[in-house]
C-alpha cells in the first residue's frame, strides 16, 4: 500500500487485513512507520514491535523496523548472535548505519521476502495474505526501486543475489500488487497518476486497481437534491426560533454539496487518468479511529459497489 | 503593525515548512511565496519532495532543477507588484551532488574517478537518505547567491520530515566514524582481502560486512571512498556551514498542520520533535479551519424546536419536513466540524504560545487550492493581521 500522505494508507491496510481474514486466510500487516498504529486502529491495546502480535486469530501485525530486521539478518547469515551484538553495538558502525543509504528499504523489502518464503507447520504458506502499509508515495517509490539499484551497483554476492530475489517478488504478478490508496481531490489525484505510471512502466510492480478514500456521501436525501438552494430562497428575515437564521443553514447545505460535487469529480478523473478500476471507501464524519470504523471500511472494501454509508 | 507571518517573511533568509502528509504543506510553501513576493521579496520556493506537486500548485507545466521564474503578468494576477519576484524549483539530488563534487575535487582525474564509480552513480542518483542532504546543501548555495532574497523550503512528509535537519550533523560523523577511516586506509585498497587491523572493533564491522554483501562491494565503496578522501575536508566545512545556516537567526520553522484529532495529534508530536532538535519554530498555519458563518449555534437546539418553523419556510417544495430535517441535520455536522477544529485550533494554539510562535487558521476554501488565484486567496489570508477567531 501506498499514497500521498495523509490519504488514509494505514486505515485501508487495516480495513483489508479484516477484510481477508474474515476469508479464512492467513494474514500479517506490516508497518514501516516510526510510530505503530494499526494495532490500537484494530482495537487492541497490545504493541506488536519487531516480534509481531496476534490481533484476532489469522490476522497477525507487526512493525518492521530495519535494525532489528538487520540483526536479525545477520545472526542467519552468520549463525553468531554474539557477534552480530558486537557489531551492532560497534558506535563506528552504527554512525555508518545512520548515514548510509539505501540499507534500509532493502532490509525492509527482504525481510517481507523472507517472511512470504515461511512454511506454516501444517502446510501451505505460514502467510497467505502479507499487506505492507509502505511510506508515502516519495518515499515509497525509493523503497521499491532500492533492489533494482542495488542490483545495478552490486557486482556480486550475498547482497545481490538478495537484491534480485526481492526484485523478482516484486515484479512476479502473481505474488505482489502494489494498491495505491487517493483521495478525491486535486493534488492527490494527481499525485496517484503519477505514482501509478512511474510504478507500473518504471520499475515494473503489477498495480490493478486504486481506493480512493474518504468519498463523502451524497449530501442530500434522494429527491431533495435542489436543498440549498431551497434553503437560500428563504427570505431572510423569517423567524426560525432555536435554529441558526436561513442564510447561514443554507451555507452549511452548499459546503456538504460542494463538497461532494468536487469528489465525484475527482472520483472520475483518478480513473481516467490511471485508467485503472476505482474503489470508492467512505468518509466518515468522525475520522477513523476505531476496530468499528476500520469494520466498515472493511465491509465497503469487499462490497460490490464499495460505497457504504 | 505587521503580522508575525509578515515579519517572517521580511527578516529571514530562509523558512523551512514542515508538517505531516496530507496537511497542505506544499500549498502552504506556495502561499507564502506568494505573500513574499508581494513584500517585494524576490522569493525562491524549493520542493524536495520527489512527487511533483509544487508546480501543479503554481500553475507551472513542470518544475526543473534550476529556478523558474513566474512571468510578471501571472504575478500581477497573484498581487504582486514593484520589486517582488517569485521563482520555483525542484531539488535535483543527482545535480546537486555532482556540483559538490565538481567544487571540492582538486583534479579533474579525481572528479572523473568519482563521478564513475558504480557506487556513487547509484548512490547519488536514486538511494534514499542523500535527498536531505542534498536539499540542505542546495539552501545553503542558494542562500548564499544574490539572487533571492528568501528561500521557501518545502520538506517530504511525515516521518522524514525531519531527517533532513539531522542531515549535516549526521554525514559530519559519518566521515568521522572509524569504519570509513579504515575503509580509507590505503593499506585497505592495497591489501584488498587482508584484514590485519590493529583497530579491531571496526575490522570485525568490516569482515561482518564482506561476508554478508560479498567480494567486492568493499573494494567499490573503498574506491568510493577514497576518492572522496581528498574533498572530504571540503564537505566537513560545508556541513557545519549548513548546519549553522539551519540553526541560526537567518532560518524560520513554520509547521504545516491539518485539523482533526489524529493530525492534531500528529502535528504536537512533530512540534515537540522539532523543539528537541533546537530548530526555531516561527509559527503554526492550520489548514482547512471550518468557521461557522454566523452567530456561534448551539448544538442543543439544532436538536429540535425549529424544525416545524423550518418545515413551514420550506413548504413550497416537495417533501418540507423531511428537508427540513436534512437541513437541521447537515448544520448539526457542519457544527461539528466547527467545534472539531477549534479543539485542534486550541490545543496547536498553546504550543505555538509556549514556543512565541504565531498560529494561523486558513479556512477551508470551497474549492481546492490547485490554481494560481487560490493561492493567491490564501496569501491573504496568511498575512492577515486580525488572526480568524471564531
Amino acid at each position: 500500500m501506498t499514497g500521498k500522505g495523509g490519504t488514509g494508507k494505514s486505515s485501508v491496510t487495516a480495513a483489508l487485513g479484516v477484510a481477508a481474514a474474515r476469508t479464512g486466510r492467513r494474514v500479517l500487516l506490516i508497518e514501516t512507520g516510526r510510530d505503530e498504529v494499526l494495532p490500537r486502529l484494530l482495537g487492541s491495546k497490545q504493541t506488536a514491535g519487531y516480534a509481531g502480535c496476534e490481533l484476532q486469530p489469522g490476522l497477525r501485525a507487526m512493525r518492521l523496523d530495519p535494525y532489528e530486521a538487520l540483526a536479525e539478518y545477520l545472526s542467519l547469515q552468520l549463525g553468531l548472535r554474539r557477534l552480530v551484538r558486537g557489531v551492532l553495538g560497534n558506535k563506528g558502525f552504527r554512525e555508518l548505519l545512520d548515514a548510509a543509504p539505501g540499507w534500509r528499504e532493502l532490509i525492509t523489502l527482504g525481510t517481507v521476502w523472507h517472511l512470504e518464503q515461511q512454511t506454516h507447520p501444517a502446510g501451505g504458506p505460514l502467510y497467505d495474505l502479507i499487506v505492507v502499509d509502505a511510506p508515502a508515495t516519495g518515499h515509497g517509490l525509493t523503497l521499491l526501486d532500492v533492489p533494482r539499484v542495488v542490483a545495478a551497483a552490486v557486482r556480486a554476492g550475498p547482497l545481490r543475489r538478495n537484491a534480485e530475489r526481492v526484485e523478482a517478488m516484486l515484479r512476479d504478478p502473481d505474488a505482489t500488487v502494489l494498491l495505491p490508496v487517493a483521495l478525491p481531490e486535486e493534488l492527490p489525484a494527481r499525485e496517484t497518476a503519477e505514482l501509478v505510471v512511474r510504478v507500473r512502466d518504471g520499475i515494473g510492480i503489477p498495480v490493478d486497481r486504486v481506493v480512493v478514500n474518504a468519498m463523502p456521501a451524497p449530501p442530500f436525501p434522494v429527491g431533495l437534491e435542489k436543498l440549498d438552494e431551497r434553503l437560500a430562497a428563504i427570505p431572510p428575515t423569517t423567524k426560525i426560533p432555536g435554529l441558526p437564521e436561513p442564510g447561514v443553514l443554507a451555507r452549511c447545505a452548499r459546503h456538504f454539496a460542494e463538497r461532494h460535487a468536487l469528489a465525484s469529480e475527482y472520483f472520475e478523473r483518478v480513473g481516467a487518468w490511471t485508467q485503472l478500476p476505482t474503489v470508492p471507501l467512505p468518509l466518515l464524519p468522525g475520522g477513523v479511529e476505531t476496530r468499528e470504523d476500520i469494520e466498515r471500511l472493511a465491509r465497503a472494501l469487499v462490497s460490490e459497489e464499495g460505497q457504504a454509508t | 503593525m505587521n503580522s508575525g507571518v509578515e515579519q517572517m517573511l521580511l527578516t529571514r533568509r530562509v523558512v523551512v515548512c514542515v508538517g505531516c502528509g496530507g496537511v497542505g504543506k506544499t500549498t502552504t510553501s506556495a502561499a507564502l511565496g506568494v505573500a513574499a513576493a508581494r513584500l517585494g521579496r524576490r522569493t525562491l520556493v524549493l520542493t524536495i519532495d520527489p512527487a511533483k506537486r509544487l508546480a501543479d500548485a503554481l500553475g507551472l507545466e513542470g518544475l526543473g532543477a534550476e529556478p523558474t521564474a513566474l512571468p510578471r503578468e501571472v504575478l500581477a494576477r497573484a498581487g504582486v507588484a514593484g520589486s517582488g519576484e517569485l521563482s520555483a524549483m525542484m531539488l535535483d539530488m543527482k545535480s546537486t551532488f555532482d556540483g559538490l563534487v565538481e567544487r571540492f575535487a582538486k583534479t579533474e582525474a579525481e572528479r572523473q574517478r568519482i563521478l564513475e564509480n558504480p557506487i556513487y552513480e547509484h548512490v547519488s542518483d536514486a538511494l534514499a537518505g542523500s535527498a536531505e542532504y542534498s536539499a540542505m546543501e542546495k539552501v545553503f548555495e542558494l542562500s548564499q547567491s544574490d539572487a533571492f532574497d528568501l528561500i521557501v523550503l518545502d520538506t517530504p512528509p511525515s516521518q522524514h520530515a525531519l531527517d533532513f535537519l539531522e542531515a549535516p550533523a549526521r554525514l559530519m560523523a559519518f566521515l568521522d566514524s572509524s569504519v570509513v577511516q579504515l575503509l580509507l586506509h590505503p593499506a585497505f585498497a592495497a591489501g584488498r582481502t587482508g584484514f590485519r587491523w590493529f583497530q579491531r572493533g571496526a575490522a570485525r564491522v568490516l569482515q561482518t560486512i564482506e561476508r554478508v554483501s560479498g567480494v567486492g562491494f568493499l573494494e567499490d565503496i573503498s574506491e568510493f571512498l577514497l576518492a572522496f578522501e581528498g574533498m572530504s575536508e571540503g564537505f566537513q566545512a560545508r556541513a557545519r556551514e549548513v548546519q549553522a545556516l539551519l540553526f541560526g537567526p537567518e532560518t524560520g520553522f513554520v509547521l504545516a498542520a491539518g485539523p482533526g484529532t489524529e493530525a492534531t495529534a500528529q502535528a504536537a508530536d512533530l512540534l515537540r520533535r522539532l523543539d528537541a532538535t533546537g530548530a526555531r519554530l516561527e509559527g503554526v498555519i492550520l489548514n482547512r479551519v471550518l468557521l461557522w458563518p454566523g452567530r456561534a449555534p448551539d448544538l442543543e437546539l439544532l436538536g429540535g424546536p425549529g424544525r416545524p418553523a423550518l418545515a413551514e419556510a420550506l413548504r413550497a417544495g416537495p417533501r418540507a419536513p423531511e428537508a427540513a430535517d436534512a437541513a437541521v441535520d447537515l448544520a448539526r455536522r457542519f457544527a461539528e466540524g466547527v467545534r472539531r477544529d477549534a479543539a485542534s485550533a486550541a490545543t496547536l494554539a498553546k504550543r505555538a504560545e509556549h514556543a512565541g510562535a504565531f498560529l494561523r487558521k486558513i479556512l477551508e476554501f470551497d474549492r481546492d487550492i490547485s490554481d494560481l488565484d487560490a493561492l493567491a486567496t490564501m496569501a491573504d489570508l496568511l498575512v492577515q493581521t486580525e488572526a480568524l477567531e471564531s
